[in-house]
């Protein structure tokens, strides 16, 4: 099968690989620019995710694909949909807003965020900024979601990644699979980048 | 054109752009529907007692028992693309120290139209507190209650279905009996 294909690299030369190779890497290239600019104009750092738990059930099961902005001007509200990171755990949270507390700019806010590590504020961080203190749920747990919040007492709006927008169903199950099978991902990719290598238009 | 990996591929792009099609058609053919339900929401008694904080069991926090009447139809909003209606019913307050609080209290999942009619006798399921530990500067707060349409395909949409006609105060805090 391939002995065709080694012919024409032959006759064409290295130039051509070289070529293949380029044309290759400005798929990807513009692939990740197209996921930076949707990031900058959503402002969230992942502006498209995938349901990983069923806590959320009915209304969003494992696999559902999640569109998120996160609008810094904007306050959050109750009953938005926010997928949330805390710092420590690595993998984000889609849970509903049950609570918010706006905290205007005169009350500093480390008054009520007594978390259990006393930090001193980070450089760049203002502690003096608008800013809110939420507590979530999932719609599919029983109580909130203080054991998650990993010694915090409420979430500010630096934890958040963004506000769902809009949802599309079953289309996210691809990545799920290729966590459980990392078999899959390699295999994927193998011959995807066979595929781009042998072509020969 | 005819060798088998040329006619799959044209058969999935084929199958992938009409997919894509139908999915936004679906999702574009839902802001056509602008329904408004409209409901009653009536507080009968607000209590407030002294309990525990779930955190830390031994420090106090003064937790507010609020009994409601809720009726609302939600019917209208029901239409090919809605999977399931989320409402929830919040108490809206803004302290004296100036900070803004909303709070929800009740919640609950519609998921068929026979179930959109709402006529409700109850009490909050979740507790209601103040960040401080007690509501000497709460001022009297509106209940309201809200709705979130989820879709099988698109945007998710909100609104609001029914106000308190005017706000209800917080009671001194009572000691157990």
């Amino acid at each position: 099968m391939f002995t065709e294909e080694l012919k024409a690299f032959r006759r064409l030369g290295f130039r051509h690989v070289l070529l293949q190779v380029l044309n290759f890497a400005s798929v990807i290239a513009s692939g990740l620019m197209i996921w930076k600019g949707l990031g900058i104009v959503t402002n969230s750092e992942s502006p498209i995710v995938v349901v990983l738990s069923g806590s959320m059930e009915p209304a969003f099961y494992r696999g559902d694909l999640l569109f998120l902005t996160n609008p810094s001007s904007e306050q959050y509200k109750t009953g938005d949909i926010t997928v949330y990171k805390i710092p420590g755990a690595e993998i984000p949270i889609v849970h509903r807003v049950m609570e918010t507390h706006d905290v205007p700019k005169s009350i500093d806010i480390r008054k009520y965020t007594k978390s259990k590590s006393k930090s001193k504020p980070q450089p760049g961080e203002d502690s003096k900024q608008d800013n809110q203190l939420l507590l979530t749920k999932g719609d599919n747990n029983y109580v909130d979601d203080i054991e998650l919040y990993q010694g915090l007492e409420w979430l500010e709006k630096k934890h958040i990644v963004g506000k769902v927008r809009g949802f599309l169903p079953y289309v996210g199950y691809v990545t799920i699979a290729m966590n459980d099978f990392p078999q899959l991902k390699y295999a994927l990719l193998g011959g995807l980048g066979l595929l781009a290598l042998i072509q020969r238009e | 054109m005819h060798s088998i990996f040329a006619r799959i591929n044209n058969t999935s792009a084929l199958l992938s752009s009409c997919m894509m099609a139908l999915l936004a058609a679906i999702a574009l053919s839902t802001l056509v529907f602008t329904a408004r339900p409209e409901g009653n929401v009536s507080v009968a008694s607000v209590q407030v007692y002294s309990g525990n904080t779930r955190r830390y069991a031994t420090k106090r926090q003064d937790l507010a028992f609020v009994d409601f009447n809720i009726t609302a139809d939600f019917a209208p909003l029901f239409n090919w693309n809605t999977k399931q209606i989320f409402l929830y019913l919040q108490a809206e307050y803004n302290t004296t120290t100036g900070i803004k609080n909303e709070a929800v209290i009740w919640d609950r999942i519609i998921r068929r139209k026979e179930e959109a009619n709402v006529n409700v006798i109850g009490k909050n399921k979740y507790n209601l507190r103040d960040l401080s530990t007690n509501f000497k500067n709460a001022p009297p707060a509106s209940y309201s209650l809200k709705y979130n349409i989820m879709p099988y395909v698109g945007a998710l949409t909100y609104g609001e279905a029914a106000r308190t006609s005017e706000p209800v105060a917080f009671p001194p805090r009572k000691t157990r009996v």
